[in-house]
């Protein structure tokens, strides 16, 4: 087979530049261990404000984990619970989360922490706050009439 | 058997340069222009993504 010169050129390039990618994210999800926020942990809905930790959302301080915080999320049509909460600067926090109907969005704008919350799964992530300041938490997920007025927040405090 | 020559024309019998149909050159640069656009919004959002973890 006969290839121009150029041809081998820009799929070497094309090629090249695709490892390149799938190795960072390899490494990512390999080495560092990132995984998607919503990993194999279940949930039934309709028992989801009986059952330990949804139903004490908020914040909770945990001892011999990785993280030192354990934060709560419940979000239903059109809210989350708790509809504001604090948190001490620098404090790392695993965010779970999970919704009661239908497919939601939690999303800390200006931040890592973005997931989508399904019925029937927990949604989990980890974040180190690292900066003060009033934090808003909404839903990207569109999930009825309510939809834009979804909010929390989330206030970082020294 | 003799051929007509009806068509020629002593004035492009000088040859003028022009590039061979099958050039690549325009093709090689807007691959290469693509990859850029794409290797460079690729960079930037996971940088923005590292840089806010």
């Amino acid at each position: 087979m006969h290839l121009h010169k150029f041809e081998k050129i820009w799929l070497i390039f094309g090629i090249g530049s695709l490892l390149v990618f799938l190795t960072v994210l390899g490494v990512s999800a390999f080495y560092l261990g990132n995984q998607p926020p919503s990993c194999l942990a279940t949930i039934d809905p309709e028992k989801v404000d009986t059952q330990a930790p949804f139903n004490e959302p908020g914040l909770k301080k945990v001892e011999g984990k990785e993280w030192e915080y354990e934060l709560v999320f419940v979000a239903s049509a059109f809210n989350y619970t708790p509809g504001e909460v604090q948190i001490p600067k620098g404090a790392k926090v695993k965010v779970i989360a999970t919704t009661k109907d239908v497919i939601h969005g939690f999303e800390v704008a200006g931040t890592n922490v973005n997931m989508m919350l399904e019925p029937g799964y927990i949604s989990e992530l980890v974040y180190t706050f690292n900066k003060t300041g009033e934090f808003l938490v909404l839903c990207n997920e569109y999930c009825g009439v309510g939809h834009h007025m979804m909010t929390s927040k989330i206030e970082v405090v020294e | 058997m003799a051929k007509t020559e009806l068509n020629r024309n002593t004035e492009t019998e000088t040859e003028i340069e022009v590039e061979d149909s099958s050039s690549l050159k325009g093709t090689l640069a807007s691959v290469f222009l693509l990859g850029f656009i794409l290797i460079v919004t690729w960079v930037s959002v996971y940088s923005l993504f590292l840089d806010r973890s």
